[in-house]
């Protein structure tokens, strides 16, 4: 049914009416909160949309706009926005802005008098201002506090409980927690004397402060109003005493760090160590994994070339590892690997902690991918063995070669070369088969109370997932900047893998 | 006799030693499915008694909400199915058939973008995210439609490249034949291309189907509420967590999970044997 004419317009014209004006609300919701570059993105959809429907010579654009839009949204823009936070001192303690972090440094910044002071209040209004119905038993004395002034208060006045708390008083209405919340009462510094306030510690206590750093916006610096020390912007995201370098303001924001992150990849041996290990590991890894599946895929096809009985059954039930949902897979070898649990140990009769020991839990992880992945390499080689025309087997065999050096100098060299794009593009999906090893070990074992963050069997995607989201340290700048090396070096193997494909096309 | 032997015995050895080792864990979980023990073991290879315990407790446990998370996976997968062929296929087409300027370079950066593995941009995703959702907590972090929107992004660069490279395959001389009839590109498109795409548009969308029921990590990462995770999150969480070792529901769980996966995997197994072969991976 081809839908013509009026009606059409008029559905094109009502549908993109509509997206324009959810886009439209995203775009202001997004100006009011600042985020400035995705409101400018999301104006610009709204303005390549309608200006690419409603003209007549924007016909290419009309097909490709909604999946070029969605591709910019959400693959290069994180792949840029990738790029941008390696280049940025971006990790737990540095995750906000700097305006932000200012903020919270003036409101962490407090210091309690000598005494530790703290007082029974009741948070409520008094003259149509916030305010605190303060009893400093220790010292007998009643006051109201509001963030400006203090009242005295006299004890007779006042109407206490059994614990000499005072709960009212002429003029002070309490307030419930509904109207403390809404009001923000509890967040404000009320008045204790010229230095001192008083802060709401919860809805029954109070406690003394002062204010210990001052921020001076001309300078950029925060300054104690203890010790006179000065904390300068450092240049890496903190404010630093310049006299005592261990000495700097919690939190810190996010802030250019340039090539920091790269340069911690190369020098700094706590980073660089484990990232070679675990590069090593990746590549062991990808190329063992491909090198198994892809010999029991063969022999698999091999036997499986002749019509003998039962091929068809045998088919079927060698597809089924390939048919299963991968994550269901690995969580079931995930059990059947447990030590006391375990299918795999009941059966060897052993008594293996198969992921507590890194050799063992290596093993484990190629095997599983081999269950995974052989059936892939048996389809492909027997698709591919049926495509080696007979005549050239013949050849061979007339020729006086047996079938060991026919297989081995006909066949074999025919399919490495039909399938190398396939062992290649193989090898990097598996060198980025972050569900695996996730799912399987974790990337473990590691010694976590060595501080390792790399496992035995991580790889480098699942290291990077471990810096970015797993440790208490989350350190998204490091993690970035591995993430851009290590696509650098998926795209090469890939890239190499296309211009082998390419080169057999022309052959072909 | 020897003959035999040396030419078909080996053949049916190596066959049923391939086919123990594929079998062997699905028969365990057929296994531990059915029986009230629940771990991953071998009481007998035999089922003694068949319970159906542990379906009992997916369905009626209130703290399993299985049949959310199925519907949350059926749903998510679905729409990311349909829609990213819907919006792809029009792409493939663009990009195969009309010349624009700057096509070269469309195609060179989409080939670069394909083989971009989604994962790495993760932390950046997160991020993104987590700011949509200080202006629209409808989209952001921890909802599923942010969740899908993703997705589709990610499917795009894939589908694209597969439905072009199918694009590519039909013969130009149809089109052209259209053209000089006076058909519009629009038309082409709808009248020429689809009709002769739809099965391989059907392919390529039960493959994203697939895909997006199979991908974890971006799934445990944004759905962070029971309720909404799909059932790869769910069941993971469920053996991870509180109830480890609790083998028997995720047994029965996964059965059920792998059901529809495995149906719409043979009834195209033609089909994406011969996708195999141009070079995609499944996940």
């Amino acid at each position: 049914m081809i839908i013509r004419g009026k009606v059409a317009t008029t559905i094109k014209v009502v549908l993109l009416a509509l997206i324009s004006a959810v886009l439209l609300t995203l775009t202001q919701s997004a100006f009011a909160k600042k985020e400035y570059v995705i409101a400018a993105f999301l104006a610009a959809s709204i303005f390549a949309l309608n200006f690419t429907y409603f003209s007549k010579r924007t016909v290419p654009l009309k097909f490709f706009l909604p999946g070029i839009l969605l591709l910019a949204a959400f693959v290069i823009t994180p792949i840029l926005y990738t790029v941008v936070m390696s280049t940025y001192n971006y990790k737990t303690g540095n995750y906000i802005g700097k305006e932000e972090a200012v903020e919270r440094i003036k409101a962490l910044a407090l210091e309690p008098d000598e005494n530790n002071s703290a007082f029974d209040i009741v948070v409520g209004q008094f003259q149509e201002s916030d305010a605190l119905l303060v009893s400093d038993i220790v010292n007998d004395l009643y006051f109201i506090s509001t963030p400006e002034r203090r009242i005295e208060l006299n004890k007779n006045q006042v109407e206490l409980d059994e614990n000499l708390v005072a709960q009212g008083v002429t003029g002070f209405m309490r307030a419930d927690a509904g109207e403390i919340s809404a009001s923000k009462a509890a967040t404000k510094r009320y008045f204790y004397n010229s230095e001192y306030f008083i802060t709401v510690e919860n809805l029954n206590v109070g406690a003394v402060f002062r204010q210990s750093l001052e921020y001076l916006p001309q300078q950029d610096i925060f300054r104690s109003l203890i010790s006179d020390a000065i904390y300068r912007d450092n240049g890496n995201g903190n404010y630093v005493n310049p006299d005592d370098k261990s000495d700097f303001l919690e939190p810190g924001w996010r802030d250019p760090a340039w090539f920091t992150n790269y340069v911690r990849l190369v020098n700094d041996e706590r980073v660089r160590d484990p990232l070679i290990l675990v590069f090593i590991w990746t590549v062991v890894f990808a190329t063992l994994t491909v090198l198994t599946q892809f010999a029991f895929g063969l022999l698999l096809a091999l036997a499986l070339n002749k019509p003998i009985r039962g091929r068809r059954i045998y088919r079927s039930i060698l597809i089924l590892p390939y048919a299963m949902p991968s994550v269901m897979s690995i969580l079931i070898w995930g059990g059947m690997f447990n030590t006391e649990f375990g299918a795999v140990n009941e059966i060897l009769g052993s008594n293996i902690a198969w992921f507590q020991d890194p050799t063992f839990a290596r093993v484990a992880v190629i095997l599983v991918n081999l269950w995974l992945g052989f059936p892939y390499f048996y389809l492909v080689s027997s698709g591919s063995l049926q495509a080696i025309p007979s005549e050239l087997l013949e050849a061979a065999a007339i020729d006086g070669a047996n079938p060991r050096q026919v297989f081995s100098k006909v066949t074999l060299p025919l399919l490495l070369q039909i399938l190398s794009p396939l062992l290649i593009a193989s090898f990097a999906f598996n060198f980025n088969n972050f569900n695996l090893i996730y799912l399987l070990t974790g990337g473990g074992p590691r010694e976590q109370l060595d501080g390792e963050i790399a496992g035995s069997t991580d790889i480098l995607i699942s290291y990077t997932y471990q810096i970015a989201f797993g440790s208490n340290l989350q350190d998204l700048g490091l993690a970035s900047a591995i993430s851009v090396l290590i696509f650098f070096l998926v795209a090469s193997i890939s890239l190499y893998g296309v211009r082998k494909s390419k080169v057999l096309e022309s052959f072909s | 006799m020897t003959k035999w032997l040396r030419e078909t015995l080996w053949r049916h050895v190596t066959g049923w030693i391939m086919c123990a080792f594929a079998v062997f864990p699905l028969y365990l979980v057929f296994l531990s499915a059915f029986n009230e023990s629940g771990s991953l073991q071998v009481t007998s290879f035999l089922p003694r008694e068949i319970s159906f315990a542990n379906f009992d407790v997916l369905f009626n446990d209130e703290r399993i909400p299985y049949l959310t998370w199925m519907k949350n996976s059926l749903m998510i997968s679905g729409f990311v199915a349909i829609v990213s062929v819907v919006i792809g296929a029009a792409s493939a087409f663009a990009f195969s058939r009309l010349r624009f300027k700057g096509k070269k370079f469309g195609i060179q950066l989409l080939l670069l973008i394909q083989m971009f593995p989604a994962i790495l941009a993760i932390s950046a995703v997160y991020v993104i995210m987590e700011r949509v959702y200080k202006f629209a907590p409808s989209l952001g972090i921890g909802t599923q439609a942010g969740l899908i929107l993703i997705y589709l992004g990610g499917a795009m660069g894939v589908n694209i490249w597969l439905l072009k490279g199918f694009v590519d395959s039909i013969p130009a001389e149809l089109d052209e034949a259209a053209k000089i009839d006076g058909a519009s590109a629009m038309q082409t498109y709808w009248q020429i291309f689809v009709p002769l795409a739809a099965p391989v548009l059907a392919v390529v969308s039960l493959l994203s189907f697939i895909g997006t029921f199979n991908e974890f990590i971006l799934a445990r990462l944004f759905l962070i509420e029971v309720e909404s995770r799909t059932v790869a999150v769910g069941l993971q969480q469920f053996i991870g967590g509180q109830y480890s070792e609790n083998w028997g529901p995720f047994a029965a769980g996964s059965i059920i999970a792998s059901i529809p996966i495995v149906i719409i995997f043979l009834s195209l197994q033609k089909y994406i044997i011969s996708g195999l072969t141009a070079g995609s991976v499944k996940g």
